[in-house]
């Protein structure tokens, strides 16, 4: 079958002319139901984690450990974050040349990288003391710093996902 | 099922809400958003974060009916810290939806997701009010040790699939033809 794509010149033009690619840019369907699928898993990962930042600031739910909350929240928000990078790489594939050039994608995924390095440090440096603060209703400021940069750095996440949609066609 | 929603895109083109469409777009709030390029996506951004927040503490509810969560808490415990944040979370969505709906009435009102959409939001709204009343009610009736029958569990879950199907129709309001 005659192709209707030019030759690639990178690899981000190989990837969106990719057969995978060009499926779901061709597709009726395909691309506003990954974006479904998207905005559901990415709505579960900001919902549960607001829930344990909230915890953790003291705001809401002081009547939990944060461990308790941790666990109760963390497979939710690992699940919903999964299923949004699955979706969101698909989504990538159909337009990755559009994606690659445009600010507010960039900008996304080093929003995300920052908020897992966030991730990291808490869980692995902040939360060595939890048994300190597990159920006290203030917690450390340490915490609390953990919690802002959190929820601003996913505020930041959902925003530049929107920025996306209204400048993709803008660069080039 | 796209040749159905067209034709109830076409009926709805006939009826009054096209001419209410006029009138809101020439209203101060509508031009306002139209003429700042970033008004419909902070608008946007606001709806995402409140659905979300909404959202959470419907799941967490929902996990705490079903015995997965806070089961050292009692379901009157749980439903003080969720209840009141997934309506107050309702009325910025709310809020922010009216903002995105004055910024491009026509394509909203003449469009036969957006009123899907409002029907299942509708239909989430009635039946999380019921859920939640209902499962106080039950609580307070058979004391700290109360668990939910198996038909408590499944509302419990329409009420998720209910927050669902709502934002799918967020989503294809986009692509649905106008």
């Amino acid at each position: 079958m005659a192709s209707y794509y030019p030759e690639p010149e990178n690899i981000w033009q190989s990837i969106e002319y990719s057969s995978l690619g060009t499926s779901i840019a061709e597709s009726l369907w395909a691309f506003p139901t990954l974006e479904t699928i998207h905005v559901i898993a990415l709505v579960t990962v900001f919902g549960t984690i607001a829930v344990m930042d909230l915890r953790m600031l003291g705001v809401a739910s002081t009547n939990t450990p944060i461990t308790q909350m941790s666990k109760d929240t963390l497979p939710w928000t690992w699940a919903g974050f999964i299923l949004a990078a699955i979706t969101g790489s698909l989504l990538f594939v159909s337009k990755a040349s559009s994606y690659m050039i445009n600010p507010y994608f960039l900008w996304k995924l080093g929003l995300l990288a920052t908020a897992g390095l966030n991730m990291l440090y808490f869980h692995f440096v902040t939360y060595k003391t939890v048994d300190q603060w597990d159920s006290a209703a203030v917690v450390p400021s340490g915490v609390k710093m953990a919690a802002v940069i959190s929820l601003v750095l996913w505020i930041g996440v959902v925003f530049c996902g929107r920025a996306i949609g209204f400048t993709l066609g803008i660069y080039y | 099922m796209g040749d159905f929603f067209f034709g109830i895109t076409e009926w709805l083109r006939e009826t009054w809400l096209l001419d209410a469409a006029f009138w809101m777009q020439e209203t101060a709030i509508s031009k306002v958003l139209v003429e700042n390029f970033w008004g419909v996506p902070f608008a946007q951004v606001a709806h995402i974060i409140s659905i979300a927040v909404a959202f959470g503490a419907t799941l967490m509810l929902t996990l705490r009916v079903n015995g997965k969560v806070a089961t050292n808490l009692t379901i009157q415990q749980v439903e003080a810290r969720y209840v009141r944040w997934i309506w107050w979370t309702l009325v910025a969505i709310v809020i922010s939806g009216l903002l995105m709906l004055f910024a491009e009435p026509v394509r909203n009102m003449i469009n036969s997701i957006f009123w899907a959409k409002m029907l299942a939001l509708l239909a989430m709204v009635i039946v999380s009010l019921m859920f939640q009343r209902s499962v106080l009610a039950q609580a307070n009736a058979a004391g700290p040790g109360w668990t939910a029958s198996g038909g408590t569990k499944a509302i419990s879950w329409i009420v998720i699939i209910l927050w669902c199907l709502t934002m799918a129709g967020g989503r294809w309001i986009a692509y649905s033809p106008v």
